[in-house]
C-alpha cells in the first residue's frame, strides 16, 4: 500500500436530472501508466475533473497519503501533486513558455518590489524542456508554438510542480506520429522516476503500447480492469461498448423514395483539403458516427450555409441548389437542429411562440405586423403535436427543461416545409422519456417523406436509430454501413480510422 | 516585428517632409498666432482685426486659433503645440488665469506672449489687450439702474464663472448695484450649452413669475434670454441687459425688448495684438503704459444708435 | 414591464419631493417647458435606444447634430432655400451619415463603439472646419417662418415637440413590439446567432437600426435649431449622445443587447430632463447639475436592484423548495 499514490473510492456525481458518475473507485499506483478509457459521455473527464479538483463529488472519498478528503480544490490537488495537461490547452498565448509554467506561482525578486526573476523561470525551465526534448526555449512567446509544442508546455508546467500524478487527457490527439512516439518516451521517463501517469486516451494502439493498467468506464461505471498481459483491441472495445442493445429501432413505414439530397465533393473550411461525398434519400434516417473533431458539425453547418463551402454542391432531387447563408438552405426545405440549442437553436429570452415562430415570422404578419393570433395558434398545435411540457406558449424557452428545448426547436422547423433535416446531437443531455418521443417523432418526419441526416456520438442511439450509418473520420467519410453490418465495434473501427475487416459482422460480435 | 518597418519607415518620412516644410516656412516668415478663449462670433470680429492687421504687414504670418471646449486643457495642448511649431508670437485669451501662470511663463520665455479679452495679470505677459470687465460690468450695473429705477430682483446668466471675464463683469454689476434696490439673486451657468442656457432662462421664469430683470454675461447668453422671455410674452414686462453682438440681441433692442447692451471691439483686439506685437518684436514699446494693459474701451449700444451699430456690423462680418 | 414602473416610480418620487418643495415645480409654466425639452431629448434618445437593443451603441449624434445643424442653418440663411427641402436634406443626411456607420459595423465588421466614436470625432471637426469656428444663426431676419411654428409652436398650448415625440413614440411603439422588424431587432440584439441560425439577415437588421437612429438625429436637429436658433459648431449637441444613452438604459435598454421598450426610454429622458429643471427649480447652484443627475439616478437604479434581487432570492427558495419534494433523480447515461 506504500505504493499507492491516490485513492478514489465510491466516487459518485450527479448533475441535475443525470448520474454522471455511479460509485466509482479507482487506485493510481506510483510509477505506473493507467490507461481510462470509454466512450465520450462515459464519465471519464468528470472523473478527472474531480481529481483535478475544478469540480466536487457528490459523494465518495478522495484518499491521498492516507488522508482522506471529501473534495479537493485546485490548489489542494496541486498540493497533492496532481498535475492536469488538459485536451483544450490552457496557455496565454500573448505570454512566453517559462512565464506559463509558472502562471500563478511566479518567481519573484527585489524583496518588497516583488519584481518578477524572468531569469530564475527561465533558469528551471530550460532543463524540462530539455528532458521532454524540445526544440524551443523558455523565452518563446506560446503563440508561435505549434498545438505539439503547446502540449509539451503543458507537460512541463506539470513537472515543474514536482508533479507525482499527471493526468494526460487525450494528449496525442494532436501530434503527429513521431511527436507521438517522443511523448510515449516521456511518459516512459516519468514512469521510470516514480511519476504516476494517468492516460485518457480513444487510440487503443497508444495504450497498448504504454499502459501498465486499463480501467474501462461504461455510463459513469467502472465495468472492468484489464493489466497489462490481457490487453488486446478486442478485450477493450468489448468492455467499453458491451451493453444490452435496447430497441430503439423504429423501422420505417416505407422503403425509402427515390431521390433525396446528394452532396457531392463538398469541401469544408475546416478540412480544406477533403472532400465529402454522401447521400440522404428521402424517408430514411442516415445517421452520421465518428469522433469528436472528426468533421461532423462543420458538414453540417456547411450544407446549412453557416460556413463556408469551398467546393462542391448539393443536390436536391438531382437538381443543384445555391446555398450561400442560412436564409437560402431554408428556402430550399433545408433546415438545422444545432448542437448547441442554447447558443445556436433558441433565443432563450423569448417565450415559446416567438421561438417557434423566429424562422417564418413573415408568415405570421400582415402589412408587417404581426398577427399574434396566427402565432399562438401555430405555437399551441406545434407545442400539442410534440408534447411540450410547458404552462403555455408564453412561457420563457429558459425555463424549459432540455428535452422540451429541444422539441421548440423542432417545432420551429416542423412549422414549415422541411425536405432535408439535419440534426446535431438532438438528444444531448435529455433524458430517457423525452428522447424516445423525439426519435418517434423523428421517424414520423421521415415516414412523410423528409431526408434525416442524425449527427451522434451515442453509439446506443447512432445503432438504434438510423437506417444506414455513414462514419467520418479526419474530415472525410471512412465508410458507410448498412443495417446488416451495424455494430458498435465497426462504427469504433470506421471512426478510429481503421477499415473494417470484410467478414465482420453483427453476429461474430457474441 | 516585421510587420512595423514599412509602416515605420512611411512614418518617418512624412514626419521628416512636414517637418522640413514646417521648417523651411517658419524660417521665412515669422508667425503670430491669437488664440481664443472659446468658440463664438465674438472672435469673428477678431478675426477680421487680424485680416486688416495682415495686410498691412504682408512679410508676417497671422493665425487666429479657437479653443473649442473652452477649457484650460486644450489651452495647454494648443500653446504646447504652438511652441513646439516656434512661433514668435501668441495673444490669448486666457480660460483660467489663476493656475495657468506656469504654463503662460513658460510661452512668454520663448515668445512674445500678449494677453487679450481674459488677462492673466500674474504671468510674464508683455501686455493685456482687452476690455476691463469690471469697467464694463459697471457700465451695465448702471444701465440695470436705469431699467429698474424703483429696485427689483434680477437673476444672471452665464457660460462659465471660471473666466476671469465672467467673475469681473459679475464684480461690475454688484459695485454699480451696491446700495441700491436691485437685489441679484444668483448667476446660472450652462457650460456653453445654448439649449441649457435657454432652459435655465425658462426655468428663471417658471421659478420666478415676479422677476424684474435679465442679464446674459456671454455673447450667446443674451439671444437665448430675448428668445425665451419674447416666446414667454413677457417682453417689456421682464427687462433685459446684456453683453455683445450677437444679431438677435441688437434685433431685440431695435425691438425694444431688450434695454441694452455692453458691447466690446473684438475687432481691435485682434488688430492691435498683431500691430502690437509686432511692433515689441521690433524694440518698440513706445505702445506699451506703465501698468502694461491696454484698455479697449466698450460702448452702450440702446435704441438710440442700435440701426447704426447694427449696419457697421453687418458690414465688418460682411453678411 | 417591470423596469419601466420602476421608472414611473422614481420619476413620481422625485417630482413629488420637488413639487413639496417648491409648488412652482407643477405650475403650467414649467410643465410645458418640460414638456417641450422632454421632446427635444426624447426623439433622438429613441433613436439611440435601437442600437442598442442591437447589442451596439451610437456615440456620435450630438456631433450630428453640429455638422447638420450648420448646414441646415447655412441652407436657409445663406441659400435661401425653400424650407421643406432644407428639411429634406438635414434629414437624408442623418439618414446617409447613419448608413455609413451601418456600413462600416455590418459590413466591414467594425465594433460599434469604435466607428461611431470617430463619427463623434469627425463629423464635429468637419462642422468646426465648415464653419472656421463660427456660429451660424437665425439672426438679422424671420426665416423659415412655417417651419419654426411648427418645430417650435405650440397646439392648444402644448409643445409641438411634445406631441411629436408622442406621435413618434406610438409608430416606433408599434415597430419595435408589434412588427416584423422588431421581433428582428430583439433576436439579433439578445442571441445573433440563433437569429442567423433561423434565416434572418442580421446584417441588414442592425444597419436599420443605425440608419433610423440618424434619420431621427437629422429630425432632431432641426428641432434643436428652432430651439436655440443658433448652432456653435463646437459646442452645439456636445454629450448629448450621453443624454440619450441614460436615458435608454435607464429604460430598461441593456447595453448587452435584446431588451428595451419605447415607454422605458421616454420615461428615461423625462427623468433626466425633471432632475435638470429640479437644480434650477430648486435653486440648487448650477455648478451642481450633474452631479444630482448622476446621485439620483445612481440612488434610483440601486434601490431598483436591491428590490429585485430581493425577489429573486425569495422565487429561488421557492422553486428550491418545490424540488426538494420531487422524486429521485432518474439514472442517466449521457454526460460528459
Amino acid at each position: 500500500m506504500a505504493d499507492m499514490l491516490l485513492e478514489l473510492a465510491g466516487i459518485t456525481k450527479t448533475y441535475p436530472g443525470v448520474v454522471a458518475l455511479d460509485d466509482v473507485s479507482l487506485r493510481v499506483m506510483r510509477g505506473e501508466v493507467l490507461g481510462l478509457i470509454g466512450e465520450n459521455g462515459a464519465g471519464k473527464s468528470t472523473l478527472m475533473k474531480i481529481l483535478g479538483g475544478v469540480a466536487e463529488p457528490t459523494a465518495g472519498v478522495i484518499r491521498i497519503d492516507g488522508r482522506d478528503h471529501r473534495a479537493l480544490t485546485v490548489a489542494g490537488a496541486t498540493r497533492a501533486g496532481i498535475a492536469f495537461v488538459h485536451q483544450e490547452l490552457n496557455l496565454f498565448e500573448n505570454l512566453d513558455v517559462a512565464s506559463n509554467v509558472f502562471i500563478g506561482r511566479e518567481r519573484l525578486r527585489g524583496g518588497p518590489l516583488m519584481l518578477l526573476d524572468n531569469r530564475a523561470q527561465h533558469a528551471r525551465v530550460a532543463p524540462l524542456l530539455e528532458r521532454l526534448g524540445a526544440d524551443f526555449a523558455p523565452d518563446t512567446p506560446v503563440e508561435l508554438l505549434s498545438i505539439a509544442q503547446r502540449q509539451m508546455v503543458e507537460i512541463a508546467k506539470a513537472l515543474s510542480v514536482d508533479a507525482r500524478v499527471i493526468i494526460m487527457d487525450e494528449p496525442t490527439s494532436s501530434l503527429t506520429l513521431s511527436e507521438t512516439e517522443r511523448l510515449l518516451r516521456v511518459v516512459a521517463d516519468l514512469k521510470a522516476a516514480g511519476v504516476a501517469i494517468i492516460f485518457i486516451t480513444h487510440r487503443l494502439a497508444e495504450i497498448m503500447t504504454c499502459a501498465d493498467r486499463v480501467v474501462v468506464l461504461r455510463d459513469g461505471r467502472t465495468v472492468g480492469e484489464l493489466a497489462r498481459g490481457e490487453l488486446s483491441h478486442g478485450a477493450m472495445i468489448r468492455l467499453m461498448i458491451g451493453r444490452d442493445l435496447k430497441s430503439l429501432y423504429l423501422p420505417p413505414q416505407s422503403e425509402p423514395r427515390p431521390g433525396g439530397c446528394d452532396i457531392a465533393g463538398l469541401v469544408t473550411s475546416a478540412f480544406p483539403d477533403r472532400s465529402i461525398d454522401l447521400s440522404v434519400r428521402h424517408g430514411e434516417i442516415l445517421g452520421l458516427a465518428g469522433l469528436v473533431g472528426a468533421g461532423r458539425t462543420s458538414f453540417a453547418r456547411t450544407v446549412f450555409g453557416i460556413d463556408r463551402r469551398l467546393a462542391g454542391e448539393v443536390r436536391l432531387d438531382g437538381a443543384p441548389v445555391r446555398i450561400a447563408s442560412p436564409r437560402d438552405a431554408i428556402r430550399q426545405g433545408i433546415y438545422l437542429v444545432p448542437e448547441d440549442r442554447k447558443r445556436a437553436g433558441l433565443v432563450l429570452d423569448m417565450p415559446i411562440r416567438e421561438n417557434i415562430t423566429l424562422a417564418d415570422l413573415l408568415h405570421h404578419a400582415r402589412l408587417l405586423l404581426i398577427d399574434r393570433g396566427s402565432e399562438t395558434r401555430v405555437a399551441r398545435a406545434q407545442a400539442a403535436s410534440l408534447g411540450i411540457k410547458a404552462p403555455g406558449v408564453e412561457t420563457q424557452a429558459v425555463t424549459l427543461s432540455g428535452g422540451n428545448q429541444q422539441k421548440v426547436v423542432l417545432a420551429k422547423w416542423l412549422s414549415m416545409q422541411p425536405r432535408v433535416v439535419i440534426f446535431d446531437e438532438p438528444t444531448r443531455g435529455i433524458d430517457v422519456g423525452a428522447k424516445t418521443e423525439i426519435y418517434a417523432l423523428m421517424r414520423g418526419l421521415a415516414d412523410r417523406g423528409v431526408a434525416i441526416a442524425m449527427i451522434s456520438s451515442d453509439m446506443e442511439e447512432v445503432i438504434g436509430v438510423s437506417d444506414r450509418i455513414a462514419v467520418m473520420h479526419e474530415g472525410r467519410i471512412s465508410g458507410v454501413l448498412d443495417r446488416a453490418r451495424f455494430s458498435e465495434y465497426n462504427v469504433l473501427r470506421l471512426a478510429i480510422g481503421q477499415a473494417l475487416e470484410p467478414a465482420e459482422t453483427a453476429e461474430d460480435m457474441t | 516585428m516585421r510587420k512595423f518597418v514599412a509602416p515605420l519607415l512611411a512614418g518617418v518620412l512624412a514626419a521628416g517632409l512636414l517637418a522640413g516644410s514646417a521648417a523651411v516656412e517658419a524660417q521665412q516668415k515669422k508667425t503670430l498666432v491669437l488664440v481664443t478663449n472659446a468658440a463664438s462670433d465674438f472672435w469673428t470680429f477678431a478675426r477680421r482685426g487680424i485680416e486688416k492687421a495682415q495686410k498691412e504687414h504682408p512679410d508676417y504670418r497671422m493665425e487666429m486659433i479657437v479653443t473649442g471646449q473652452a477649457t484650460a486643457a486644450e489651452q495647454r495642448r494648443e500653446l504646447d503645440d504652438l511652441l513646439a511649431r516656434g512661433v514668435s508670437g501668441i495673444s490669448l485669451s486666457v480660460d483660467d488665469a489663476a493656475h495657468a501662470t506656469e504654463e503662460l511663463n513658460k510661452v512668454a520665455a520663448k515668445a512674445v506672449l500678449f494677453t487679450t479679452d481674459s488677462d492673466a495679470p500674474q504671468s510674464n505677459r508683455v501686455a493685456y489687450i482687452g476690455t476691463d470687465n469690471v469697467a464694463a460690468g459697471r457700465n451695465a450695473g448702471n444701465e440695470i439702474k436705469k431699467a429698474l429705477p424703483d429696485g427689483g430682483r434680477i437673476m444672471l446668466f452665464v457660460g462659465t464663472l471660471d473666466a476671469d471675464n465672467a467673475r469681473e463683469r459679475v464684480q461690475g454689476i454688484r459695485e454699480a448695484l451696491a446700495g441700491t434696490k436691485v437685489e441679484i439673486i444668483d448667476v446660472r451657468t450652462d457650460q456653453v450649452d445654448f439649449t441649457k442656457a435657454k432652459s435655465n432662462v425658462e426655468d428663471t421664469l417658471a421659478k420666478y413669475p415676479d422677476i424684474s430683470l435679465l442679464s446674459g454675461l456671454w455673447s450667446y447668453n443674451t439671444p437665448e434670454i430675448y428668445d425665451a422671455v419674447k416666446a414667454a410674452g413677457k417682453c417689456g414686462k421682464v427687462k433685459i441687459v446684456g453683453f455683445d453682438e450677437d444679431p438677435r440681441t441688437l434685433r431685440g433692442i431695435s425691438e425694444g425688448c431688450v434695454q441694452s447692451t455692453i458691447v466690446q471691439q473684438p475687432f481691435e483686439f485682434g488688430y492691435l495684438s498683431m500691430v502690437n506685437m509686432i511692433k515689441y518684436m521690433n524694440g518698440d514699446k513706445s505702445f506699451l503704459p506703465a501698468d502694461h494693459k491696454i484698455i479697449v474701451p466698450t460702448r452702450i449700444i440702446d435704441k438710440a444708435n442700435v440701426a447704426e451699430f447694427t449696419a457697421y456690423v453687418k458690414k465688418l462680418l460682411g453678411k | 414591464m417591470r423596469k419601466e414602473l420602476g421608472l414611473l416610480l422614481l420619476l413620481v418620487v422625485v417630482s413629488a419631493i420637488t413639487a413639496a418643495i417648491n409648488p412652482l415645480f407643477l405650475s403650467g409654466v414649467n410643465l410645458l417647458d418640460m414638456a417641450n425639452l422632454i421632446g427635444l431629448f426624447g426623439v433622438f434618445s429613441i433613436g439611440e435606444g435601437l442600437t442598442i437593443i442591437t447589442g451596439g451603441i451610437d456615440l456620435s449624434i450630438g456631433s450630428m447634430f453640429a455638422l447638420l445643424g450648420v448646414v441646415f442653418v447655412d441652407l436657409l440663411t445663406e441659400y435661401q432655400m425653400a424650407w421643406p427641402l432644407a428639411l429634406l436634406i438635414i434629414i437624408a443626411g442623418g439618414v446617409l451619415l447613419g448608413g455609413l456607420q451601418a456600413f462600416l459595423i455590418t459590413r466591414l465588421r467594425m465594433q460599434p463603439f469604435i466607428v461611431t466614436l470617430c463619427g463623434l470625432l469627425i463629423y464635429r471637426g468637419a462642422a468646426r472646419y465648415y464653419t472656421t469656428d463660427s456660429t451660424r444663426g437665425f439672426g438679422y431676419g424671420d426665416e423659415a417662418d412655417t417651419l419654426r411654428s411648427l418645430a417650435a409652436g405650440h397646439l392648444y398650448g402644448i409643445p409641438n415637440t411634445f406631441l411629436f415625440l408622442v406621435i413618434l413614440a406610438v409608430v416606433m411603439g408599434v415597430v419595435l413590439h408589434r412588427s416584423v422588424y422588431g421581433r428582428y431587432l430583439f433576436a439579433v440584439g439578445k442571441n445573433e446567432e440563433a437569429a442567423r441560425f433561423s434565416g434572418i439577415r442580421t446584417g441588414l437588421v442592425i444597419a436599420g437600426a443605425y440608419v433610423l437612429s440618424g434619420g431621427l438625429a437629422g429630425v432632431s436637429t432641426v428641432l434643436l435649431v428652432f430651439y436655440t436658433n443658433s448652432v456653435s459648431p463646437s459646442s452645439f449637441g456636445n454629450f448629448y449622445e450621453l443624454y440619450a444613452i441614460a436615458a435608454a438604459v435607464l429604460g430598461g435598454c441593456s447595453l448587452r443587447g435584446g431588451e428595451g421598450s419605447i415607454i422605458g426610454i421616454v420615461l428615461g429622458t423625462a427623468l433626466l430632463q425633471v432632475l435638470q429643471n429640479l437644480v434650477n427649480i430648486l435653486g440648487i447652484p448650477s455648478s451642481l447639475n450633474f452631479a444630482v443627475m448622476g446621485t439620483v439616478i445612481l440612488l434610483g437604479v440601486l434601490a431598483d436592484q436591491q428590490l429585485q434581487a430581493r425577489r429573486k432570492l425569495a422565487a429561488a427558495q421557492a422553486s428550491t423548495a418545490r424540488a426538494a419534494a420531487a422524486p429521485a433523480l432518474a439514472r442517466q447515461g449521457q454526460q460528459t
